[in-house]
């Protein structure tokens, strides 16, 4: 499908590979500079005990950001991602205790069955992205705060079913958070491999062609959303793990560096641009500016500006402004 | 395709979409808003008390502020979802530039205006990114409301600086006939707006630029300046809630706004404006203020839990953008 696009407009590929390239550079760099500072303030930084807290504090962000990042390769966006994954462990918490192993699958299931609603609603009834899920935002937020009474609920009975997570080390490196990663260049690999691996960038490349071809966008913007659900209820199963409890705003605070980490690894907000591997860069630097902010000792109240600033200049040098008519 | 576009009006098959879509532009707002007054007054022993009123009026006082504020947004079908970190810089702005326990400075009501300021300056920096760099509004929003959660995180320093100053605190805590001088504050920014949307450019450039902006752009309209001076009328009246809260409470804190934002845009919607713009306006804001207030206070006074009635909004907004734009769906076009 993506290969009639390009051929049919070679100039267009120019200025994409163009700015792919751009964008595929900087983040890195970045990171290589973030990576630099760190360690001139603080030269014990590389040492284990650092990386470790790093890839703790990173694997739920990277299990949110790669879900939306789905959402975001078909140009929508999924703003209740980490209210589900807040509304998930609300639920790991009320099942484990009697179904153990079975809740977390049962979880993982309606969290992916809250995005595969969500898409069907956005791909179906042809509304906005964000408007349908800042509904969703309220409806599941609501839904956790009322069933768990607005408090953090303890998993004492059956946290073997998820005490692994964080228990289980591999050259004393969290495995969950090396599975992630691993998740992450699976994902990368399978859409670069498989033959519908293009299908999300089609959509966001170029979905009036695919329309005015005959081609049909539902099932891949359904199932786009519903990957955002499982990666929502993954996160959750992980956050739940960290803390040893569901809370109904566990994950809330998670929603920016998640959206932050897509865009700023080079995923253009218009959709069409960028991967898995973007968005473990994303993620990378995501953690690393928290750590970076406080070696280079900025008062830790500055992170919410820091983060506000940085996603939108990420997004102003990702966006592609040829492919976008009305900005709403 | 299969139906005819809702502006024509009178047409002789009418889905089920449109016949939903006319009630909610129509008077089906206000005729929901007097069945939940009657219910509520049966239900409830002390819904339609003297007091209860005045608490009602008072509640809905800075959900329409806000409401009348993010209408202007709204009706070009675009978002603002900054509200609440803006409700947080302006309110730690006034308060410590008035009266207060942490510095010397006193300037009184210019404090209170420079809180409502920083709220449109709040809103002039989104209209300009969002038209300029042509970032989607939704975008532009959210990481400048996390700007101003920050901004107010910084200013706020661990400890709520107390308002000190007591002219500005009666605004928020003193009554007059009954209510808060609060609800009469709102009722003159009601009325500042219904003049704005009615008779100047921006009102009623909002329209047309809401209802097709390729048709705007082409008739000539300077569709970027009205576009920002509505993000500038949001950014304003998110500064003035943030403010009305501070008189309220007493302190400046950064996170006056939480749970506003959401009240907010759902009274927009319920009220009728359409989220995909063009249509609506400031008076449909208040019946869906009026509604959310009153089902916010009724149904805690019959033991409902708050929680529930934000899940329901969250259904609302779904619901109303569904049905609005059910009639619209059949066409093949790229909707992100």
């Amino acid at each position: 499908m993506t290969q009639t696009l390009l051929t049919s407009s070679p100039r267009v590929i120019e200025q994409i590979d163009w700015k792919g390239r751009a964008v595929s550079i900087l983040p890195l760099a970045v990171l290589v500079v973030l990576v630099l500072i760190v360690t001139s303030q603080q030269p014990n930084f590389v040492g284990i005990a650092s990386v470790r807290g790093l890839l703790e504090s990173m694997a739920p962000i990277l299990l949110l950001a790669l879900g939306q990042m789905f959402v975001i390769l078909t140009g929508g966006i999924d703003l209740s991602f980490a209210v589900t994954a807040s509304f998930g462990t609300v639920l790991l918490a009320l099942w484990i205790p009697e179904l153990g192993a079975l809740g977390v699958l049962a979880m993982l299931a309606t969290t992916t069955l809250i995005g595969l609603i969500n898409g069907f609603v956005i791909a179906k009834a042809q509304i906005p992205s964000f408007i349908a899920t800042l509904g969703a935002l309220g409806l599941y937020s609501g839904l956790g705060l009322a069933i768990s009474g607005a408090s953090t609920i303890r998993i004492s009975t059956g946290y073997e079913a998820i005490g692994w997570i964080t228990d289980l080390r591999v050259a004393q490196l969290p495995l969950s958070a090396l599975l992630v990663i691993v998740v992450a260049i699976v994902i990368s690999v399978a859409m670069r491999v498989l033959a519908s691996g293009k299908s999300f960038h089609a959509i966001g490349l170029a979905e009036k062609a695919l329309l005015m071809s005959g081609g049909s966008t539902v099932r891949i913007r359904i199932l786009a959303f519903t990957l955002c659900g499982l990666f929502s209820g993954l996160a959750g199963v992980m956050l739940a793990a960290s803390q040893r409890s569901g809370g109904p705003t566990l994950a809330d605070s998670l929603q920016l560096p998640a959206i932050a980490a897509v865009v700023i690894g080079g995923t253009a907000i218009t959709g069409g641009v960028g991967g898995a591997i973007k968005t473990l860069i994303g993620a990378l630097i995501i953690v690393m500016l928290r750590v970076g902010l406080s070696a280079v000792g900025v008062d830790p109240s500055f992170e919410q500006i820091v983060y506000g600033v940085v996603i939108i200049a990420a997004v102003v040098l990702t966006i592609d402004r040829s492919r976008i008519g009305v900005v709403k | 395709m299969t139906s005819s576009p809702p502006s024509l009006g009178a047409s002789v098959s009418v889905s089920p979409g449109v016949r939903i879509k006319r009630m909610l532009l129509g008077g089906g707002p206000l005729v929901v808003l007097l069945l939940l007054l009657i219910f509520f007054t049966f239900a409830s022993d002390t819904f339609a008390n003297p007091g209860n009123i005045s608490v009602l009026l008072t509640q809905l006082s800075i959900l329409l502020v806000l409401g009348v504020g993010l209408t202007f947004v709204i009706l070009l079908g675009s978002i603002d979802l900054s509200a609440e970190g803006v409700m947080a810089s302006s309110s730690l702005v006034f308060v410590l530039l008035a009266t207060n326990d942490r510095n010397d400075f006193q300037f009184g009501i210019l404090a209170a205006l420079a809180g409502v300021l920083t709220g449109s300056l709040f809103g002039l920096v989104n209209g300009i990114l969002h038209v300029r760099l042509g970032i989607p509004s939704f975008m532009v929003t959210l990481g400048m409301g996390a700007v101003g959660i920050g901004i107010a995180t910084v200013l706020f320093g661990g400890r709520a600086p107390q308002l000190l100053d007591q002219g500005l605190r009666s605004l928020g805590v003193d009554k007059v006939f009954g209510v808060s001088k609060l609800v009469f504050l709102a009722a003159l920014v009601l009325v500042i707006a219904v003049l704005i949307q009615r008779y100047t450019r921006v009102g009623r450039y909002g329209y047309v630029i809401g209802g097709d902006e390729p048709i705007a752009r082409l008739s000539g309209i300077n569709i970027k300046k009205y576009k920002i001076y509505s993000f500038v009328l949001s950014g304003t009246g998110s500064g003035l809630a943030g403010v009305m809260a501070a008189t309220q409470l007493g302190v400046g804190d950064p996170t006056i706004g939480l749970g506003f934002l959401f009240p907010a845009i759902t009274a927009v919607v319920l009220g009728g404006t359409l989220l995909i713009g063009g249509r609506g306006g400031v008076l449909r804001t208040l019946v869906g203020a009026a509604i959310i207030t009153v089902l916010a206070n009724g149904l805690i006074l019959i033991g409902v839990s708050i929680y529930i009635q934000t899940a329901v909004q969250g259904l609302v907004i779904v619901i109303a953008v569904v049905a609005s734009g059910w009639s619209l769906r059949r066409r093949v076009r790229v909707i992100k």
